[in-house]
């Protein structure tokens, strides 16, 4: 049998770019592994998890640190959790999976996924154009998350900070919902 | 239209999808004796309310949560909207 040897290629090709007020670049190794609450053993994998991670699951719409760092907790919903990190290995459900010894179902996600980071003082108002959620820091502060739709496209926002955003998107349209942005950023002026 | 989310707040209602009668919640009994008629009605017979309607919207861009929204559909006006799982659970339906 030939001996194939698989490299992950971003789905971009690790775009950046510069636009006057806004910089919009590809984060390509970021790992997305989906938790899911046992049926009758959501206190026992909430228990597990914040033991894994030393922070409590967050409500939905927020996001928690690790207590050291490097892993983002993100509840989009009762039964919908993610935890995002910088992994360029393909092991990221090994990884988590072996932290919650069985208390959570795990599901890798990061292939499935493109991550776009759009930044800078013009980043807000370029995405008011597509995204329909209220960006206002009021209401959606760093490090609160929300899954929304753009240009018909299912996404997930978090803000990452006062002027940022990680924008989560399916990575079979990558380059639509690339051009998406692209052509909202153009067209805020 | 905006549908204020129980537990997401102020949400589009881009990022929905609607699904019709909240009274698809109440699913007869198939073991009943008159099931097929209670059937019939289920599936086909719809009351078409001008004014105050329950109806599931479902969060498709969103959280993925199924709501009951209390609409009127003369003016639009959302009165309430609840968890349809809390619901389906009040009424004895799901798990």
């Amino acid at each position: 049998m030939a001996d194939y040897r698989l490299t992950a290629a971003p789905a971009l090709g690790g775009y950046h770019r510069a636009f006057d007020g806004v910089t919009l670049r590809e984060m390509p190794d970021l790992a997305l592994v989906a938790l899911a609450l046992p049926r009758g053993g959501e206190a026992a994998a909430t228990g597990a998890i914040e033991a894994a991670f030393g922070t409590a699951l967050p409500e939905s719409g927020h996001t928690a640190l690790s207590s050291d760092g490097t892993e983002r907790l993100l509840r989009l919903g009762p039964d919908q959790a993610f935890v995002l990190m910088t992994r360029s290995t393909p092991d990221a459900e090994a990884f988590i999976a072996a932290r919650l010894g069985g208390a959570a179902y795990v599901t890798d996600q990061s292939d499935a996924f493109v991550a776009l980071e759009i930044s800078g003082p013009r980043s807000r108002a370029a995405l008011e154009r597509i995204c329909p959620l209220d960006l206002h820091p009021k209401v959606f502060s760093v490090g609160d998350v929300a899954r929304t739709v753009m240009e018909h496209l299912g996404v997930m926002v978090l803000r990452t900070g006062q002027d940022s955003f990680l924008l989560l998107s399916a990575r079979s349209s990558a380059r639509s919902f690339l051009h998406a942005v692209e052509v909202s950023i153009a067209n805020t002026g | 239209m905006i549908i204020d989310h129980p537990l997401l707040g102020p949400r589009d209602a881009c990022e929905f999808v609607y699904h019709g009668d909240a009274s698809l919640i109440d699913r007869p009994d198939p073991a009943a004796i008159d099931a097929q008629e209670r059937f019939h009605e289920y599936a086909y017979l719809r009351d078409n309310p001008a004014g105050e309607h329950r109806e599931l919207w479902y969060h498709e861009y969103g959280d993925r949560s199924w709501l009951v929204v209390t609409r009127n559909t003369l003016t639009h006006e959302i009165s309430k909207v609840e968890l349809a799982r809390d619901v389906a659970l009040v009424r004895g339906r799901g798990a």
